[in-house]
C-alpha cells in the first residue's frame, strides 16, 4: 500500500483531455464514414467515399504542396534556430536565460497580431517597399505580399522559438569537455562541430523540425492572411468544408489522414529522441 | 643533462584579478612520469590546461623540443589530454572513438586500423571495440579515454585526475597499470592529482603546488622525507606537529621538555618552530632513543596492515600518532587508557618555522 503511486492526479487532466479531445476526434473519425446531404447536413449512411475523395490527385497535390511549405519552413527554421541556440547556449552560463527570454519574447503577443505585422511589413506599400525606397534602390520590388514566399515567412517566424528552445535544451546540456577532446585529438573547430557536436544534437533538431512541420502542415491562419487565397493549404480546405461548402464529412475524412500524418511523424519523434536521451541518462549516470 | 622535453619559465595565468598560476618554472624530462601535485584552487589544472592549449599564458613561455607553443592550439600540439571525465564521444563505439585522432592526421585506412587494433588490445577492450561508451563500466571508460589519448603518440600525455572517478580497489590497479603503459610506450606523463597517494605511487617526480606558486618538486622520497616546510609537510602523509622554541642549539617543548633535532643553522635561540614527526618513525618503548616520552592510548585504529595509536601527551594539545606495523603490534593487547612510552631519533625530526 505504501508505494501506490499517486495515479488519481491524473484524473482531471485525464477527464478533460477524454471530454475535449478524445471524444471529438472519435465523433470526426466517425463523421469521415458518413454522407453529405445534398443541401448540407450530414447523411447517416456508411459510406467510403470521402476517404476516397482525400486521396483523389485535386486532394492530393494539396496535401503535397501543404507537406513542401512545410517542410520548407521547418527546414528554415531549424538553420535559423540552431544557430541561434547555439551561439546562446555558447554564451557566459549567466547570460543564457535573458537570451532566451528575448528569443521567446514574440510568443507572448497574439498569433494574429504578429502574422498581421507581415501583412504591413510586406505589402506594397509596406515598410520594406518604404525602406528599399529611402536607401534610394531603384526599380520595381516583387510582389511579396500574398505569395508562397510570405506564408515561409510567416510560418517560419511564428514557430522560430520553438526550435530555438529545442536545439538549446541538448546544446545546453554538453559537455565541454567533449569539445574540448575533439580539439585536443586534433580536430578544428570545424570539424568538431561537423562530427561531435551536430550528432550530439540530432534530437533537438527532430523536435524542432517536427513542431514546426506539424504546426505548419495543419496551419490555416497564415496561408490565409499572408497567401491570400492565392493558394490553398490542406488547413484552408478543411477549414472551407466545414464552414464554407458545408461538407462536413469530407472535412472529417480530410482532417482524420492530417492526424494520422501528425501522429506518424510524431511517434518517430518520440521514439528519436527517446533513444538519444537514453543514451545521455546513461551517460550523466557514469559521470 | 639533456635537454628537457618541457620547460616552462615564469608561467603565469591571471583571470582577472586572480593569479590562478603564478610564476611557475619546471623543466619536465623525456619519459619521465610526473605529477603536479595539489589542492583544489592550487593552480594545478589550470596549469594543465595551459599545457594542452586550452589557456594560453599570460605570460612566461612553455617550451616542448625547444620550441615555444604557448600560443599554438591545441589541435596543432602533440600534447594529449586525458580528461576527468573522460569526456568520450557518446555517440561513437569504442572503436570509432579510438580512431577519432588518427583520422585527423589524415592516416591511411588500413593504418588507422591497425593502430587501433592495437591499441584496443593494449587496453584489453578488443571485445567491446562495438560497445558505446555508455554500455562500459567506468574502468573501460577509463581505458577507452587513455587509449583514445595513447594512439596518437603524443610527445606528453596529460592526465587530469585520471584514477578518481574508480573505485579504490581498481585505483590501485590502474596506478600500477598507468606505469607500466607509461613505461611500455615511453611516453612522458603529466599527472595532475589531489590524491598525494596516487602521486607517491605513480610519479617519479612530484611538484607540489600551492596558491599558484610551485611549493617544492622532487622524487617522492624527497619529497615524503624533507618536506620543505609546515604546507608541504602536512598536505603529503601524516606528520605529529610540536610546537617548541629554539633554546641553545636544541628544542624545548610546550611542557618545557627537550627535543632531540639537527636543526637547520640559521634557527636563532628564541624562536618559535614546529618540530615533527612521522607516525611510523615513533617506536614504541625505545627508552634509549634520543626522544623519549610517555602517553596515555586515547583511541586506536586498526588498518589490518597496521595499527594507529592516538596519544595523549604533554607535549602538545594534539593528540600524537604512531603507527605499527602488525608486527610491532603483535602481542601488545593495548587499551584505551594504557600508558605507553614511545621513541624516535634525532635524525627523524624536523624542523619548520611557524
Amino acid at each position: 500500500m505504501t508505494d501506490r503511486k499517486p495515479i488519481y492526479l491524473m484524473t482531471p487532466a485525464l477527464a478533460w483531455l477524454t471530454a475535449f479531445m478524445v471524444v471529438p476526434c472519435l465523433l470526426i473519425l466517425a463523421l469521415a464514414f458518413f454522407q453529405r446531404g445534398t443541401y448540407g447536413g450530414i447523411v447517416y449512411e456508411l459510406s467510403l467515399d470521402n476517404i476516397a475523395q482525400v486521396f483523389d490527385p485535386l486532394y492530393g497535390r494539396i496535401f503535397l504542396k501543404s507537406a513542401g511549405i512545410a517542410a520548407l519552413a521547418a527546414t528554415i527554421a531549424v538553420v535559423i534556430g540552431y544557430a541561434a541556440a547555439y551561439a546562446i547556449a555558447s554564451m557566459p552560463r549567466r547570460h543564457q536565460p535573458i537570451l532566451l527570454f528575448f528569443a521567446v519574447l514574440p510568443f507572448w503577443s497574439n498569433y494574429l497580431v504578429r502574422t498581421y505585422a507581415w501583412i504591413v511589413l510586406l505589402n506594397r506599400e509596406g515598410l520594406i517597399v518604404s525602406f528599399t525606397r529611402a536607401v534610394g534602390l531603384e526599380g520595381e520590388l516583387p510582389q511579396m505580399l500574398y505569395t508562397e514566399t510570405a506564408v515561409v515567412i510567416g510560418l517560419v517566424y511564428n514557430y522560430l522559438p520553438f526550435v530555438i528552445l529545442a536545439c538549446y535544451a541538448p546544446l545546453s546540456r554538453l559537455n565541454p569537455e567533449i569539445h574540448e577532446a575533439s580539439r585536443d585529438l586534433g580536430a578544428s573547430e570545424w570539424t568538431t562541430f561537423r562530427r561531435v557536436t551536430l550528432p550530439m544534437t540530432v534530437p533537438g533538431i527532430a523536435t524542432g523540425f517536427v513542431f514546426v512541420f506539424v504546426l505548419s502542415i495543419g496551419n490555416f491562419v497564415t496561408p490565409a492572411l499572408l497567401g491570400g487565397g492565392q493558394f490553398q493549404m490542406i488547413g484552408n480546405l478543411i477549414y472551407d468544408q466545414f464552414l464554407t461548402s458545408n461538407d462536413w464529412p469530407f472535412g472529417a475524412a480530410l482532417s482524420m489522414i492530417l492526424i494520422a500524418i501528425m501522429m506518424g511523424l510524431l511517434t518517430l519523434q518520440t521514439f528519436a529522441s527517446e533513444k538519444a536521451s537514453g543514451q545521455q541518462r546513461s551517460e550523466k549516470v557514469d559521470d | 643533462m639533456t635537454r628537457p622535453l618541457l620547460s616552462l619559465a615564469n608561467i603565469e595565468k591571471r583571470f582577472g584579478e586572480l593569479r590562478a598560476v603564478n610564476g611557475v618554472t619546471l623543466d619536465i624530462h623525456e619519459n619521465e612520469f610526473f605529477a603536479l601535485l595539489g589542492a583544489s584552487g592550487s593552480g594545478k589544472t589550470t596549469l594543465l590546461r595551459m599545457l594542452a592549449g586550452f589557456e594560453i599564458p599570460s605570460s612566461g613561455s612553455i617550451l616542448l623540443d625547444g620550441r615555444d607553443i604557448s600560443q599554438v592550439p591545441p589541435n596543432h600540439r602533440p600534447v594529449n589530454l586525458m580528461f576527468q571525465s573522460y569526456a568520450l564521444f557518446p555517440h561513437m563505439s569504442v572503436a570509432q572513438n579510438i580512431a577519432y585522432g588518427l583520422e585527423m592526421e589524415r592516416l591511411p585506412r588500413s593504418e588507422i586500423n591497425q593502430r587501433v587494433d592495437e591499441m584496443l588490445s593494449t587496453i584489453q577492450l578488443a571485445h567491446l571495440a562495438e560497445r558505446k561508451p555508455h554500455q562500459l563500466s567506468g574502468g573501460q571508460q577509463q581505458r577507452v579515454a587513455l587509449g583514445r589519448a595513447l594512439v596518437k603518440r603524443p610527445r606528453l600525455l596529460l592526465l587530469d585526475e585520471p584514477l578518481g572517478a574508480l573505485d579504490k580497489k581498481l585505483r590501485g590497479e590502474m596506478q600500477l597499470e598507468l606505469k607500466h603503459i607509461q613505461n611500455t610506450f615511453g611516453i612522458t606523463f603529466i599527472v595532475v592529482t589531489h590524491d598525494q597517494e596516487e602521486a607517491l605511487v605513480m610519479a617519479d617526480r612530484i611538484a607540489i603546488l600551492k596558491d599558484g606558486a610551485l611549493l617544492q618538486c622532487g622524487s617522492p622520497r624527497d619529497i615524503y622525507e624533507y618536506p620543505i616546510d609546515r604546507f608541504a609537510a602536512d598536505f603529503i602523509g601524516i606528520m605529529n606537529f610540536l610546537p617548541s622554541r629554539v633554546d641553545a642549539g636544541a628544542l624545548s617543548a610546550a611542557d618545557g621538555s627537550r627535543i632531540s633535532a639537527l636543526l637547520p643553522g640559521d634557527l636563532k635561540s628564541g624562536d618559535n618552530v614546529l618540530a615533527a614527526v612521522r607516525p611510523e618513525r615513533l617506536r614504541l618503548g625505545a627508552a634509549d632513543a634520543e626522544n623519549c616520552l610517555s602517553g596515555q592510548i586515547r583511541a586506536m585504529a586498526y588498518h589490518g596492515l597496521d595499527l594507529h595509536l592516538h596519544l595523549d601527551t604533554p607535549l602538545s594539545s594534539q593528540p600524537l600518532m604512531v603507527r605499527l606495523t602488525a608486527d610491532a603490534a603483535e602481542g601488545h593487547p593495548f587499551a584505551v587508557g594504557e600508558k605507553v612510552t614511545v621513541g624516535w631519533s634525532a635524525h627523524d625530526t624536523r624542523v619548520f618555522t611557524v
